[in-house]
């Protein structure tokens, strides 16, 4: 497993955000997570990358307890994510802000950075040749030094990802990459998922609202409601299964239909 | 008389520089701290003072040994340097840091935590200097080459040590300015100083950032202690006060966070308060004396944060670093 989240439980005061929450992740697999508004799949993320501290449960990575690390040991380890509320380096350009990514790849001291040795050039030099590579994947080598604020919505999105990629990881959490795109952005962001899968060789934990993109490019899904898992299976297997089209249609909804 | 003011001018200026070289270079370490924690670290004007006090003693125990002013003065940079980077670092690790920890969210605690801090800096060394070397009073021993006048056009005149205190500002404000721009312990600031979190998920240590951020700042203070003592020679333990809070005046006259904001801000003040300390003394006909000058330093930063509240190079919201 790439990934195991075994009975996994945050509160805050009296509210269970997650709710004693298991599921694994297999290496390669597009893994989505649904589920109504409030369901508690962005603090899953936040405990996943360490932002939150789990009341109680275990996160696996690659067999290696991840859980109660910080968010920089978890990053470092090979998990990057994006936003559901983009939070770009609003005050660097695209260009740093993907430099920024590299962060734990870029390796000299401080006496190489003062005397600027061949070290200091090498190692920064890597870093730019591989910034303009991501960037060029993304699309975004045109705006490559405006500032990342002033990049239109798509873009920066398209820059999330871009600067997630730059961590090296072998997990990818991507939070509602397609909020407020139109059908043919929605389209574009499916097709992406799957290139960033089969070109890079990445899992892919995905929380998505747009069913269309969830349904076609899942392999597995698991459904959140209320901080619980009340389901998972294939796309398929979840469309059907009655908690779920209770949880979204609300109770009396099978019957009415039946 | 006017004539005479004209005259005057380009000297009162290249004063004013000189002083304004010194605040900026302690202005950047509260704009440095304040971008990443958002926090006033009033104990900075005390790691100043120890900068200038490791100056003297530089000067004390090299002084018998080395001819060469400017090897001293160098020796006397770098070496406060060290020991006032290593200060501002123990300071954030042994008060900032358990306080950051605790997750006091009022922003009042460690503020009053850096105000003592600066009172315990100011007795320490005092305690210290008056063991070691029977009093704290001290001075930076003048030397011929170093005093030595130029003569420049349009009347000005510079000290050889000028020259030097302007030489050392400038190549280190330039150095910093290129260390936060390009590379990567500059990027990691400025991510950290933007969105602390955020910075954590691509695999930044903040608190390693922020004692590095501590460091830097410690060190540009240190070695504006050791210039400010090259310029005004007499030093003692309660010397960082006045500069401190001119220099912290200059960051929110930038615009706090900002490091160009910081450079600037110190520039601008130092040339306006020598201005004013010297013609309004001649235009009152000596009624508003050179001791007004902090006066009309602070009307100056009211005034401009009366119409401009972000400071000169800051951005409304707030570009941090």
């Amino acid at each position: 497993m790439m990934l195991e989240v075994q009975h996994l439980t945050k509160r805050f005061g009296g509210l269970v955000a997650v709710n004693d929450v298991s599921f694994g992740v297999e290496p390669g697999a597009i893994f989505s997570l649904i589920g109504p508004n409030g369901a508690g799949k962005t603090t899953l993320f936040n405990v996943l990358t360490g932002l939150y501290r789990p009341d109680a449960g275990e996160v696996l990575f690659k067999g290696r307890r991840l859980s109660h690390r910080l968010p920089e040991h978890i990053a470092a380890r090979g998990v990057a994510r994006t936003f559901q509320n983009i939070r770009l380096f609003g005050a660097m350009t695209v260009y740093e802000n993907v430099l920024v990514g590299q962060h734990a790849h870029v390796r000299y001291n401080y006496l190489d950075a003062i005397f600027r040795t061949f070290r200091y050039y090498r190692a920064e030099k890597r870093a730019r040749v591989r910034a303009h590579e991501l960037l060029d994947y993304m699309e975004l080598n045109d705006r490559a030094f405006e500032l990342a604020r002033n990049l239109p919505y798509g873009a920066q999105r398209r820059l999330e990802i871009a600067r997630a990629l730059a961590l090296r990881p072998a997990l990818l959490l991507l939070d509602e990459p397609a909020a407020g795109m139109n059908p043919k952005e929605t389209d574009e962001i499916k097709r992406l998922i799957r290139r960033l899968r089969d070109d890079l060789q990445l899992t892919i934990l995905l929380i998505e609202h747009h069913m269309k993109v969830v349904m076609e490019i899942s392999d597995r899904v698991v459904v959140l409601d209320y901080g619980k898992k009340i389901a998972e299976g294939t796309p398929g297997d979840v469309r059907k299964a009655p908690a779920v089209i209770e949880a979204y249609l609300g109770k009396g909804a099978l019957e009415g239909a039946a | 008389m006017s004539n005479a003011l004209i005259t005057l001018l380009p000297s009162v200026v290249l004063e004013g520089l000189l002083l304004g070289c010194v605040y900026a270079m302690i202005a950047l370490g509260y704009t440095m701290v304040y971008g990443v924690l958002g926090l006033i670290n009033f104990a900075h004007a005390e790691v100043f003072m120890v900068g200038a006090v490791a100056g003297v003693e530089v000067y004390r125990y090299l002084g018998p040994l080395v001819d060469n002013p400017y090897v001293l003065a160098l020796a006397a940079v770098i070496i406060a340097a060290g020991v006032s980077g290593a200060l501002a670092m123990a300071i954030e690790r042994l008060a900032y840091r358990p306080i950051r920890r605790h997750g006091s969210s009022n922003r009042l605690v460690p503020l009053i935590t850096a105000i003592g801090v600066s009172f315990f800096l100011q007795d320490l060394v005092r305690l210290i200097e008056g063991l070691w070397h029977g009093e704290f009073y001290m001075n930076y021993p003048a030397s011929d080459p170093m005093e030595y006048l130029h003569e420049l056009p349009f009347g000005m005149t510079i000290q050889n040590k000028s020259i030097l205190v302007m030489v050392v500002a400038v190549s280190m404000m330039v150095g910093l300015d290129r260390l936060v721009r390009r590379t990567r312990l500059g990027r990691a600031i400025r991510a950290v100083a933007q969105d602390l979190p955020t910075a954590s998920l691509m695999g930044i240590d903040p608190d390693r950032v922020i004692s590095r951020t501590f460091l830097i700042g410690g060190a540009l203070g240190g070695v504006a202690g050791v210039l400010f003592g090259l310029l005004y020679s007499q030093i003692n333990p309660f010397v960082g006060f006045v500069p401190g809070v001119k220099a912290f005046t200059a960051a929110v006259l930038g615009g706090i966070g900002n490091i160009h904001g910081a450079m600037l801000g110190g520039l601008v003040l130092g040339t306006l308060e020598t201005l004013g300390g010297t013609y309004l003394f001649f235009l009152t006909d000596g009624a508003i004396g050179n001791e007004y000058k902090d006066v009309f330093a602070f009307v100056i930063l009211v005034l401009l944060l009366l119409f401009r509240p972000q400071g000169l190079l800051g951005r409304a919201q707030g570009e941090k670093v």
